[in-house]
């Protein structure tokens, strides 16, 4: 099977964890080519950004990858103000987490159904990015 | 001239004290005294009017054979004189001359009228003692000393169970009487009225004729004639029956007192002035006061005003509407120790059915209450520890889960990465990885240590004291931060903390409010402590960033929150510190406004 390179044009990276954020990159670079990844280390970072683009006009993030726990603004929230923006462009969010408390999960269905973005649940570890993460339709098959 | 003479020769018959006459042989009266004229009623003797003896004494019908056997006899008779009926009574005795020839009757006539009346009156009372003692069941008894002779009435020998015809002896009449006590009692009181002239009136038991064993009263006197008993004068009474009703409604008044008395209520009966009537043992009891001084008292004169008049209220509403209160929580107030009770009221009837009062139970429930309370509280305990256990049980797994993920990913890029620059880069991070989990062990670790060791003992401490060694060991950080700080902690201020508690706690606060300072201006802490009834209250204050509590209130003290972008930010300390007061029985709370500063507020529980 191969996999072909999916070019994206640009990727946040939300997490105060190095070390997942470093796993992240590592694991794009075998699936994904794209020159712009934009990492943050929380909600109100990638917000803040997201909202200097919408006003700059640059391309919003095709793919997100959005950790849950994180200070000053958690990924539920960030979620919460990122609906408000009214973006519509076509972006893939994935959730990721460490967390197996049923409430997250809960949280995240709740959000499947009103969220207008392409919304999925990762929990770590993460070992591949799927074709999916990153909003493509498996050619194979 | 004739009469003249005639006064002359009678003068004497005349005068006679006793009303005497004389008649001829033919019954007419020839002569008599001014008495028996007095008593017939008649006019002075006239010779030309005849007067006969016979229609004097007309209910006499044979009165003329009589006169003619010229033989002295007797006669009762009546005469009505002015509507008075008296009675006489007449001595008939022949009249001889000097030859012993009859010549006529000699008559000698008493007023008996007042001997008959007494004689009636006897009668009559006889009549009512026999009716008396008929109607109350009494029967009399009479003994003779001299002749030995018992005698007993009818009732007394109906009451024996005895014929008519038995005529008892002392000894026969004694043995009716129960052996044992009522023999041995009436024996000897008996003997004593003899001997000692002494009245008695006592009740005792006898076994009747027909074997019936029956309450009697008996009662007896002696009558005393020249010094000594002459005879002994009795009553007996049947009171059997009384005697029964009376033990019963004894033993049922004992039955009653004794259950009300046991009864673990306070029982009490009020009339319709709410005037105690009836207390009990536990009543009394917990009013500490006999029942004497209980009686005829309110509410009023026993508790405080306002709630005599609650209970006075409740009483009326009782008595008015005829509702029984049921099992009502009622709180009371003695002494100044309150008692909780389950106070019921029901209306009390009397035997026409008015109502006369109220009864009152009241339960003391108050230690059921206090354990309510305890097991309220110890539910209370219980539930919030098992959620700090659920939430340190998610918070273990989510942490220790992060750090194993990451372990797993780094592994698994370890597995088949080729290029040994990028395998350092990957050790490196595994390294990084593996300090992380050893800082998280370490710090839960000491939320354990706080939420399992019970023991660690709270001591007195001076708060000044503990806070100034504090920041004497932060000085150099508060320095270059250029920090203010404003202790306003008395000097004799003490706490009941664990030591090392309460410098962690002084020390995370004080840290934090220099770590949130305003960019703008340098830190002022303010510190603050105020004792009140519920303990120490310890306050922090800084001018520092200041939080959004409305949207971080609840995620304030959780473990690795943070919320402000600070690199020594690790969102434990707080965790720690809320964890160390609670252990201690404590509280914090917190206030903030963005960009103004932040307020810690410590409640220290003064328990040990």
């Amino acid at each position: 099977m191969c996999i072909l390179m999916k070019k994206v044009s640009c990727i946040f990276i939300v997490d105060d964890d190095p070390i997942t954020v470093f796993g992240i990159k590592k694991m794009l670079k075998s699936v994904a080519d794209c020159k712009d990844i934009q990492i943050f280390q929380n909600g109100k970072e990638a917000y803040d950004a997201l909202i200097e683009r919408q006003n700059l006009g640059k391309p919003i993030p095709e793919v997100i990858f959005l950790d849950i726990n994180m200070p000053i603004m958690d990924g539920w929230d960030f979620l919460d103000e990122m609906i408000e923006l009214n973006i519509t462009e076509h972006v893939v969010i994935n959730m990721i987490t460490s967390s197996i408390d049923p409430l997250d999960y809960k949280k995240w269905a709740d959000f499947k159904d009103r969220c207008p973005y392409i919304l999925n649940f990762k929990n770590k570890p993460i070992f591949k990015i799927e074709p999916n993460d990153l909003g493509c339709i498996t050619a194979a098959s | 001239m004739k009469a003249v003479e005639r006064v002359d020769q009678f003068y004497l018959l005349k005068q006679l004290p006793k009303a005497t006459a004389l008649l001829c042989k033919e019954g007419n009266l020839l002569d008599a005294s001014c008495s028996w004229l007095e008593i017939f009623g008649l006019p002075p003797i006239n010779k030309k009017q005849k007067t006969q003896i016979f229609s004097l004494l007309p209910e006499v019908e044979d009165l003329i054979e009589k006169l003619q056997e010229a033989k002295s006899f007797n006669l009762r008779h009546e005469i009505s004189l002015n509507n008075e009926t008296r009675h006489l009574k007449s001595y008939f005795a022949p009249w001889f001359d000097e030859k012993e020839n009859v010549i006529g009757t000699i008559v000698q006539t008493d007023d008996i009228t007042s001997e008959v009346e007494k004689e009636e009156e006897l009668n009559w009372l006889k009549n009512i003692m026999e009716t008396k003692m008929e109607v109350s069941k009494t029967g009399w008894w009479e003994y003779e000393i001299d002749t030995e002779k018992l005698t007993w009435c009818k009732e007394t020998k109906r009451i024996h169970q005895v014929p008519d015809c038995y005529e008892p002896t002392v000894i026969e009449a004694i043995e009716f009487y129960k052996s044992g006590y009522s023999q041995n009692k009436v024996s000897m009181l008996f003997h004593k009225a003899i001997t000692d002239y002494q009245s008695y009136d006592t009740k005792v038991m006898i076994v009747t004729f027909n074997g019936e064993e029956r309450w009697v009263r008996i009662t007896g006197k002696p009558f005393i004639k020249e010094g000594k008993v002459a005879k002994i004068f009795g009553t007996i009474k049947d009171i059997h029956n009384q005697v029964i009703a009376e033990h019963r409604v004894k033993e049922h008044q004992q039955l009653l007192t004794t259950l009300v008395d046991s009864l673990p209520l306070n029982v009490y009966v009020k009339d319709l002035e709410s005037r105690k009537v009836l207390v009990n043992k536990g009543e009394c009891s917990y009013l500490h006061k006999k029942p004497e001084e209980l009686i005829g008292k309110t509410d009023f004169d026993l508790y405080d005003r306002e709630i005599a008049q609650i209970s006075r209220e409740e009483d009326i509403q009782v008595m008015k509407h005829l509702t029984p209160i049921i099992g009502k929580e009622t709180v009371s107030c003695l002494n100044g120790k309150t008692t909780h009770f389950l106070t019921s009221k029901i209306p009390y009837f009397d035997l026409e059915g008015k109502v006369c009062g109220v009864i009152g139970m009241g339960l003391d429930i108050t230690s059921m209450k206090k354990k309510q309370e305890e097991l309220c509280d110890l539910i209370k305990i219980t539930s919030m520890q098992n959620q700090k256990l659920i939430s340190f049980a998610h918070i273990v797994s989510h942490n220790l889960r992060s750090h194993s993920a990451n372990f797993s990913m780094l592994l698994g890029f370890l597995n088949s990465e080729k290029d040994q620059e990028e395998r350092k880069r990957i050790i490196k991070m595994l390294t990084q990885a593996s300090d992380n989990l050893l800082e998280t062990l370490g710090n839960l670790n000491q939320v354990l240590d706080i939420n399992t060791q019970e023991s660690e003992t709270k001591k007195t401490l001076n708060l000044k004291k503990s806070i100034t060694g504090v920041l004497h060991n932060l000085s150099a950080f508060l320095e270059n931060n250029d920090t203010q700080i404003i202790n306003n902690v008395a000097d004799d201020m003490v706490v009941k903390c664990v030591p090392t508690y309460l410098d962690s706690i002084i020390l995370n606060l004080v840290s934090n409010a220099v770590k949130y300072k305003s960019p703008g201006r340098p830190p002022i802490i303010t510190i603050n402590a105020i004792k009140s009834d519920k303990g120490v209250l310890l306050s922090i204050s800084d001018n520092g960033l200041g939080m959004d509590l409305d949207r971080y209130g609840d995620k304030i003290f959780g473990m690795y929150k943070t919320f402000h972008n600070r690199e020594d930010a690790k969102g434990f300390g707080l965790y720690l510190i809320k964890n160390q007061i609670e252990a201690m029985g404590g509280s914090i709370t917190v206030q903030s406004e963005v960009d103004k500063g932040t307020t810690f507020n410590v409640y220290f529980n003064e328990e040990s």
